[in-house]
C-alpha cells in the first residue's frame, strides 16, 4: 500500500556501495602497513639521532621542518580507531548485500575477512601483530556484548526455565569436559602417528582435561550472534543463550582447577572437593557482586533528575565495575555483569529519563555490536597470526567428539529435565539445543593464555573447533530450523488486552496455589513482588513512581504511542499541538514542584500558547507523508522493527481513534495541569517513544472498517482539518485506501521537512517494541 | 473410564480425570480446609485463604455452583481439576468429553471469572471491576475507564462494546497457558 523504495534500485547501488566499501578496506589495510613500517623508519632515526648527540651541535642549522610525521605518539590509538573503523565498515557493506547476509550468518563473514586482513598484513609484514591478545578480549571486547544481553535479558522467560538453564550449564558443561578430555587422551595414547612431529602419548590426561575444559563452554557471542539471525521462538533461545552464559562460572573453575593441578601435578580428593566449593563461591559470588553494583546503580539513579546528562555513565560504570571487581577475586565475570545488569534494569529505567533510556540503549548495542564486529575479525586474524600444529589425528577427533558429547548431554539431560518440567521438550527442540552449541573466542582466548607445552597444538584445535561450529553449524542451522518448522519468534506487540489478562491469570493462579496450599511458582513470586513493592521500591525509585503499578505505565506508554502514530500520519488537530510542547518542558525543567495530590498525579496534556500551536498546525498540514522505512529482518543491532505487514486496517483504527481522542480531549480541557518537575519518566518517554520513521501498529485485524462521516457532531477543528486535507489532496475520505495513497504523493521535500520537524520534536529513538516485552514485566520474575 | 475407590461419596471419574495420588492430597488439603469437619466447605473458609488476593472474592465464587453454599469435595476436584498440567500426548477420539485441563477449558474457566453474569462475553462493566480490583485504590477512575476502553477497542470484534471468548483467547496466544495455568501440585 504505502510505497517501498523500488529493492532493484537498492541493490545496484548497493552494489556499488559493497566495491567502495571494499576500496576502503584496501586502502586501510595498505594505510596500516605503510603506516606501521613508518613507525619502524621513524624509530629507527630517533636511534641514530641520540646515537650522536655532541656532533649534533657542530653540525649545521637544519631547515625548519614544515611537515614531519610522528607516528609514535598516535600509533596506539591509531590502530584501534583503524581497525574498528574497519570493523565498521565491514558491518556496513554486509547489510548492503542482502543475499549474501541470507546465505551466510555475519560471523562467518567477520572471520573471513579477519583471514584475509591476516593473510594481507602477514604478506605485507611478514608478521601479523597480535591483536587477540586475552587482555583485550576479556577487558574491553568482552563486557559490552555482555552487559547489552545482561540489560535486555528478557526476565520471565529466564526464571521460568531457570532449573533447566542451570542443568545444561552446569552438568552439560561438566559431561561435555569429561568426556572431551577422557576420550581425548585416549585418542592420544592410541594413536601413534610416526609421520608427525608431535608425539601425542606425551600429553598427560591433565593437559586433555584442561583442553576438554576449555573447549566444551558453549560461548555467548557466537550464539547471540547465530541465533539472532534465526528468529527461533523465545523458549529455545533463552535454553542456549541461558546456557551459554552460565556456563561461564563452570569453565572458570575448570580451568583454574586443572590449571592448578597441573602446576601441583598431583590431584587429591580433597582437591576435587575443593573445587566442587570453589565453583559455588565462584558462581554465587559473581551474582552477588553483580547484583550489589546493580543496587548501587539504582539507588544512584534515583538522585539524578537534575544531572540527567550523566545518567547512561552510571549505568556504565558500575556494570564495569561488577565485572572488574569479580575478575579481581577469580569470579565469575560475566555471571556478575548480567546479574548486575537485571537486577538495576527495571528501578534504573524508572527513574532516568527519557533521553537517557534512549542513550543507553543505542550505546549498548553499538558497543555490543562493534565488539562483537572485532571479535570475529580478530579471531581470523589469530588464525592466520598464530603457529599451529597440524595433527589430523587430533583434530578431528576432537572435533568428532566436541559434536558427540554435545549431543549424548543433550539428549540424556533432557530425559532428566523433562521429568520435572510442566512443558516437556521435544526432540526438535533437543536438536535445536545441541546443534546450537557453538563455540567461540573464549575458548579461543582461554586457550591463548595457556602455559602449557602443548599450546600450539590445543590452539588449532580449539580454533579448528570454532570455525566448525560457526561455519558448518552457523550456515546450516537457518535451513534445518526451516526443514524441521520449529516455533518461530512471535513478532507482535503486547496489547492492553494480553497484559490485563496475564495480570489477572497471576493473581488467579496464586490464588489457586494458595487454596492448593502449594507453595509453588506463584506463591513465590507474589511473595517476591509484595516485597519489592513495599520496601525495594520505595528505596530505589525516586519520588511518586514508586508507587505506579505497572499495568498503568504500560498503558499510558501504548495510548501515548497511538497517539504520536496519529501526529505523524497527519491527522488530528488538538492532538498535534501539545506534543511539541513536552518537549519544551522536559529540556526547560521547571523548578516548581506542584504540591502533592491525594490523588495520583494527573498524567494529562500541558496547554501550549496559541501562538506556537498554530506555527506547528501549519507545519504539520502541509507535511503529511513520511517515507516509510521498511527492514527486511530483525537484527539485535538493528533498533527499528516494522512489524506489521497490513497497515490498512491500522489505518482506519487510528483514523477512528483520532476522532475519539479530539473528543475526549475537549473534555480534558479541564484537567489540564502543570506536570511535575521530573516531568514523570514513564509519560515523557511514552511521548517519545516514537521514532522519525513511524511504524504501525499489527494486529489490528479485528477493527471494523468504518466510514468517515464528516457530518458527525465532532469536534468542528478537527472536522475542519480533515476537510483541509482532503482539498489538499482532493480526494473523498469514504475509501481510506485511496487516502493513504495520496499521502504518498505528496512530495519528496514535504516528506523531508517533517523528517526534520519530527526529528526535532521527539528523539529518533528506538522502538519500544524491544522495550515493551521487557519493560513491562514485574522487577522480579513474572 | 473404571471408577477408582476413593472414601468420599462416589466420584464420576468420567468427568474428573485426576490420578489417584493427587486426589488424595487433595482430600487432606480439603480435610484442612474444613476446620469444623463438616464434610463441606464454605465460603469463610476458602477466603481465608485468599486474604491477601485482590481477585479473592472472584477465584472463591468459581468453586460454588449457583445457588448452593457449600462445596462438597467432588466439586472441589473438579474445579482444581482444571489446573493440571496439560498431556500434549492424550489421543482423543471424539467421543470422549475434552479433559478439564485442555488448554481451552482452561482460558473458558478464567474467561467465567471475568464473567460473572454468564452471558458469554466480558461487558465492559465486568471489565472495569476486574480493573478496579487489581488496581483498587493507585488509580483514578478516570484511568480505568480509559484502560478498560482502549481493551474493548483493541478486542471487539462484533462493536457490542464486549469481549467474547474467541477474542479473549486469540489476545492470550502468545502466552504459553499450558505452563501459565498449570499447578504441578495437581500432577
Amino acid at each position: 500500500m504505502f510505497s517501498r523504495m523500488a529493492p532493484r534500485g537498492r541493490s545496484g547501488l548497493g552494489r556499488s556501495l559493497a566495491e567502495l566499501g571494499l576500496l576502503l578496506l584496501a586502502i586501510l589495510v595498505l594505510l596500516d602497513g605503510t603506516v606501521l613500517s613508518l613507525e619502524a623508519a621513524t624509530s629507527s632515526e630517533i636511534d641514530t639521532h641520540e646515537g650522536k648527540p655532541g656532533t649534533h651541535k657542530n653540525t649545521s642549522k637544519k631547515s625548519f621542518p614544515v611537515l614531519g610525521i610522528k607516528y609514535d605518539d598516535v600509533s596506539v590509538p591509531f590502530e584501534i580507531s583503524l581497525w574498528v573503523l574497519l570493523a565498521s565498515l565491514m558491518k556496513l557493506g554486509f547489510h548492503l548485500i542482502p543475499r549474501l547476509s541470507n546465505v551466510v550468518p555475519e560471523s562467518c563473514l567477520l572471520i573471513s575477512v579477519g583471514l584475509l586482513v591476516g593473510g594481507i598484513l602477514k604478506l605485507a609484514r611478514d608478521e601479523v601483530p597480535p591483536v587477540l591478545s586475552d587482555r583485550i578480549f576479556f577487558l574491553c571486547l568482552l563486557p559490552p556484548i555482555i552487559l547489552d544481553a545482561g540489560y535486555f535479558l528478557p526476565i520471565r522467560p529466564f526464571v521460568e526455565n531457570i532449573g533447566t538453564i542451570l542443568m545444561f550449564a552446569v552438568v552439560g558443561t561438566l559431561w561435555n569436559a569429561f568426556f572431551v578430555g577422557g576420550l581425548i587422551y585416549a585418542v592420544c595414547q592410541i594413536a601413534q602417528d610416526k609421520y608427525s612431529e608431535i608425539d601425542l602419548s606425551n600429553i598427560g590426561i591433565l593437559p586433555c582435561l584442561l583442553f576438554g575444559s576449555i573447549i566444551s563452554a558453549v560461548d555467548p557471542v557466537a550464539v547471540l550472534a547465530v541465533f539472532e539471525e534465526i528468529h527461533i521462538n523465545e523458549l529455545l533461545h533463552i535454553l542456549v543463550f541461558g546456557e551459554s552464559l552460565l556456563n561461564d562460572a563452570v569453565t572458570v573453575v575448570l580451568y583454574h582447577l586443572f590449571e592448578e593441578f597441573m602446576e601441583s601435578g598431583s590431584v587429591s580428593a580433597v582437591d576435587a572437593i575443593l573445587g566442587l566449593v570453589s565453583f559455588l563461591i565462584v558462581a554465587l559470588g559473581g551474582v552477588l557482586v553483580g547484583a550489589f553494583y546493580g543496587i548501587l546503580a539504582a539507588f544512584t539513579s534515583r538522585f539524578t533528575s537534575h544531572t540527567r546528562v550523566i545518567e547512561p555513565l552510571f549505568v556504565f560504570l558500575y556494570s564495569y565495575m561488577a565485572y572488574l571487581s569479580a575478575e579481581v577475586f577469580h569470579l565469575s565475570g560475566i555471571m556478575s555483569l548480567i546479574a548486575c545488569g537485571a537486577v538495576m534494569r527495571p528501578y534504573v529505567e524508572a527513574n532516568i529519563s527519557h533521553k537517557s533510556h534512549t542513550t543507553i540503549k543505542y550505546f549498548l548495542k553499538m558497543w555490543s555490536s562493534v565488539s562483537e564486529t572485532l571479535i570475529f575479525i580478530f579471531l581470523g586474524v589469530a588464525t592466520v597470526e598464530g603457529e599451529h600444529h597440524w595433527n589430523w589425528v587430533f583434530l578431528t577427533s576432537t572435533v568428532v567428539l566436541c559434536l558427540v558429547a554435545r549431543v549424548i548431554g543433550v539428549v540424556g539431560l533432557t530425559y532428566i529435565i523433562n521429568k520435572f518440567r510442566i512443558v516437556k521438550l521435544t526432540t526438535k527442540d533437543q536438536f535445536i539445543i545441541a546443534y546450537g552449541g557453538l563455540r567461540g573466542a573464549i575458548a579461543f582466548s582461554l586457550g591463548f593464555i595457556l602455559h602449557s607445552e602443548h599450546k600450539k597444538i590445543f590452539l588449532t584445535a580449539i580454533i579448528t573447533v570454532i570455525f566448525f561450529t560457526v561455519f558448518v553449524q552457523g550456515m546450516t542451522i537457518k535451513p534445518l530450523v526451516e526443514l524441521l518448522a520449529v516455533k518461530k519468534k512471535h513478532e507482535a506487540k503486547r496489547s492492553i488486552n494480553e497484559e490485563i489478562h496475564t495480570r489477572f491469570l497471576d493473581h488467579l493462579l496464586t490464588g489457586i496455589e494458595d487454596i492448593c496450599g502449594h507453595y509453588g511458582h506463584h506463591h513465590w513470586k507474589n511473595k517476591l513482588n509484595r516485597f519489592n513493592k513495599k520496601y525495594v521500591k520505595k528505596i530505589l525509585i525516586a519520588g511518586d513512581r514508586s508507587k505506579e503499578p505497572q499495568l498503568i505505565a504500560f498503558y499510558h506508554k501504548l495510548e501515548m504511542k497511538n497517539a504520536i502514530q496519529m501526529v505523524e500520519s497527519g491527522g488530528g488537530s488538538k492532538l498535534n499541538s501539545t506534543f511539541p510542547s513536552t518537549v519544551s518542558m522536559q529540556n526547560i525543567q521547571p523548578k516548581i514542584h506542584s504540591p502533592p495530590s491525594a490523588r495520583p498525579s494527573e498524567r494529562a496534556l500541558p496547554q501550549l500558547t496559541k501562538g506556537r500551536e498554530e506555527e506547528i498546525r501549519q507545519i504539520l498540514r502541509t507535511n503529511l507523508q513520511k517515507t516509510r522505512q521498511r527492514l527486511q529482518s530483525y537484527n539485535r543491532h538493528t533498533l527499528v522493527v516494522d512489524p506489521d505487514e497490513e497497515g490498512f486496517d491500522d489505518l482506519i483504527l487510528k483514523k477512528r481513534r483520532m476522532m475519539e481522542l479530539d473528543w475526549k480531549l475537549k473534555q480534558m480541557t479541564n484537567y489540564l495541569t502543570v506536570p511535575r518537575s521530573q516531568g514523570s519518566p514513564t509519560m515523557s518517554r511514552a511521548r517519545m517513544a516514537s521514532d522519525s520513521q513511524a511504524y504501525v501498529k499489527p494486529g489490528a485485524e479485528n477493527v471494523p472498517t468504518i466510514k468517515i462521516d464528516l457530518a458527525s457532531p465532532q469536534s468542528p477543528d478537527s472536522v475542519r482539518l480533515l476537510d483541509e486535507v482532503v482539498q489538499d489532496q482532493g480526494l473523498t475520505m469514504s475509501l481510506p485506501s485511496s487516502s493513504s495513497r495520496a499521502y504518498k504523493t505528496s512530495g519528496k521535500d514535504d516528506g523531508r521537512d517533517q523528517q526534520k520537524l519530527l526529528r526535532c520534536l521527539s528523539d529518533p529513538g528506538p522502538d519500544v517494541d524491544d522495550d515493551e516485552d521487557y519493560d513491562d514485566d514485574e522487577p522480579v520474575p513474572t | 473410564m473404571n471408577p477408582e475407590p476413593e472414601p468420599e461419596p462416589r466420584l464420576n471419574l468420567c468427568v474428573i480425570p485426576v490420578s489417584a495420588a493427587v486426589l488424595l492430597r487433595l482430600h487432606q488439603r480439603f480435610q484442612f480446609l474444613d476446620k469444623d469437619s463438616r464434610g463441606h466447605l464454605r465460603s469463610e473458609d476458602l477466603e481465608a485463604e485468599l486474604s491477601e488476593n485482590p481477585i479473592g472474592d472472584r477465584i472463591v465464587g468459581a468453586f460454588f455452583q449457583p445457588g448452593q453454599e457449600t462445596v462438597d469435595f467432588p466439586s472441589f476436584v473438579r474445579v482444581l481439576a482444571h489446573f493440571r498440567p496439560t498431556e500434549k500426548n492424550r489421543t482423543r477420539d471424539g467421543v470422549q468429553p475434552e479433559p478439564a485441563n485442555s488448554r481451552n477449558r482452561k482460558l473458558k474457566f478464567a474467561f467465567q471469572l471475568y464473567d460473572q453474569d454468564r452471558d458469554g462475553k466480558i461487558s465492559r462493566t465486568e471489565l472495569l471491576q476486574v480493573l478496579r480490583e487489581m488496581l483498587g485504590l493507585q488509580v483514578t477512575e478516570e484511568q480505568l475507564q480509559s484502560i478498560a476502553e482502549r481493551a474493548i477497542q483493541e478486542a471487539d470484534l462484533d462493536r457490542d462494546d464486549a469481549i467474547c471468548f474467541d477474542k479473549f483467547r486469540k489476545s492470550l496466544e502468545k502466552v504459553d497457558i499450558d505452563h501459565k495455568m498449570s499447578v504441578r501440585f495437581l500432577e
